[in-house]
């Protein structure tokens, strides 16, 4: 169940990269997934994705799904913290960074004290110079969070039922930076009724393409 | 209500709406024979606040997953009727408007879907009178915030007592566009669109008394003027 304009959205180009540095990136991220220790989870993901989709619940499970929603969510905070830092931003679009960027770093404190030493560790991130230009900021900051809240509702119905109640009130929020970005940009909101999650591979193959996982 | 131009942001809550619980019996009468049902996912609602607390009360099964969904409902029949109405009386020009306009269409679908899952096991629609928050732009942008956060609070209460897969997929798909719905009035209504790093959920219990003090959920069946489709 898929939802068209969503995935219009993540598929949408935001690093203005070139086809080829970002199948180049791809490559990259797809090797240090299958070899890095610290991104097993992200091994687990990309390797069995039918057994993470469809098993039953448990506290197994909640850790490889907490330590996906985990790397989301640093992609987010160090996103916007480099957007902060590098000082492009203005207006709305700078207190949108600062008031969000706060929130996902509380996401990625909640989720490593959730997980303890099972968390994973934060990757390095290129965005290149999404977090320099103040045009390219936006779409930008659609995509993650549109990533982050799908990544989410993909995964609710396949956590243990406090880890569901925990993880509900991240994803509400996430929606909330969502529709709030695409305000700012003059876009619609709430494009639709629902919000459909995306499976795993889904996610991760939307975090691969905007190259920003090194 | 008080419809004074700029209003405070910390006054913009469920709280504002808060009078004396009065019509609490008519929303009594919606909820039917699910009164213990709702009293045991109250008693859950508290463990939720702690993270991962699994949820004491109310087993999930299919007779709550119904119930559950006919709680949804009313609160989506509240929130499409305020909007359709809202519509209806032409107040709203601009953003608000295209804001009422596409909100209203997604909460009734949010109805229609909620019943077509519920068949004939699917709650009525109550009555409601909205007292004037249809009526003018300031009214309606408070209620607006009020409701769409109240949505996302009581979907967020519910979800870990929902028993099937697809039903709860179902309510968080719902749950996070109320969300967004609540991010957009909030910033039309000049209050931040996200005031928090985490959404708190509110138990049905809580939900329920604050749907009743703002006495828009009539039990009678005495035609309100005008009427409304909805």
């Amino acid at each position: 169940m898929t939802d068209p304009i969503f995935v219009e959205d993540v598929h949408e180009r935001t690093d203005g990269a070139g086809a080829g540095s970002c199948l180049t990136r791809a490559n990259l991220l797809e090797k240090s997934v299958i070899a890095g220790g610290a991104m097993v989870v992200g091994g687990a993901v990309i390797g069995g994705l039918p057994a993470l989709a469809t098993s039953a619940p448990s506290a197994d499970h909640d850790v490889e799904i907490l330590n996906f929603a985990l790397l989301v969510e640093y992609l987010q905070a160090s996103f916007y913290k480099e957007a902060l830092a590098r000082g492009a931003l203005t207006g709305e679009l700078r207190e949108f960074a600062r008031v969000v960027g706060s929130h996902e770093r509380e996401h990625v404190a909640f989720i490593k004290r959730t997980l303890g030493r099972k968390a994973r560790r934060k990757p390095p991130f290129d965005f290149s110079d999404t977090t320099r230009d103040k045009d390219k900021f936006g779409p930008t900051a659609v995509t993650l969070e549109e990533i982050g809240l799908a990544a989410y509702n993909g995964q609710a119905a396949n956590l243990t039922k406090g880890a569901l109640a925990a993880a509900a009130r991240i994803v509400s929020v996430e929606a909330r930076h969502a529709s709030w970005i695409r305000d700012i940009l003059g876009r619609n909101p709430a494009p639709h009724a629902t919000d459909a999650g995306l499976s795993a591979a889904k996610v991760t193959a939307a975090v691969k393409r905007t190259g920003f996982v090194t | 209500m008080s419809e004074e131009a700029g209003t405070r942001a910390d006054e913009l809550t469920l709280e504002t709406l808060d009078d004396d619980g009065a019509l609490s019996q008519a929303l009594e009468g919606i909820s039917g024979d699910r009164g213990d049902f709702l009293r045991k996912a109250a008693l859950g609602g508290a463990a939720l606040l702690a993270a991962f607390a699994t949820p004491a009360a109310a087993a999930p099964s299919k007779k709550n997953d119904t119930a559950i969904l006919n709680y949804a409902l009313t609160l989506e029949y509240l929130q499409a009727v305020f909007y359709t109405e809202a519509i209806e009386i032409g107040a709203l020009s601009g953003a608000l408007k295209e804001q009422a306009r596409i909100v209203g269409g997604h909460e009734r679908g949010h109805v229609k879907a909620l019943r077509g899952v519920l068949g004939d096991a699917a709650v009525k629609r109550p009555r409601f009178n909205f007292r004037g928050a249809t009526e003018s732009p300031a009214a309606f942008r408070k209620t607006a915030v009020a409701f769409e956060d109240l949505a996302v609070a009581a979907y967020k209460g519910q979800a870990p007592f929902i028993d099937s897969k697809a039903y709860l997929a179902a309510a968080i798909s719902i749950h996070s566009v109320e969300a967004r719905h609540a991010a957009w009035i909030r910033r039309l209504a000049g209050v931040s669109p996200a005031a928090d790093a985490f959404d708190r959920p509110f138990s049905e219990s809580k939900v329920r008394r604050l749907v009743s003090s703002t006495h828009f959920i009539v039990r009678t069946r005495r035609r309100m003027t005008p009427p409304f489709t909805g």
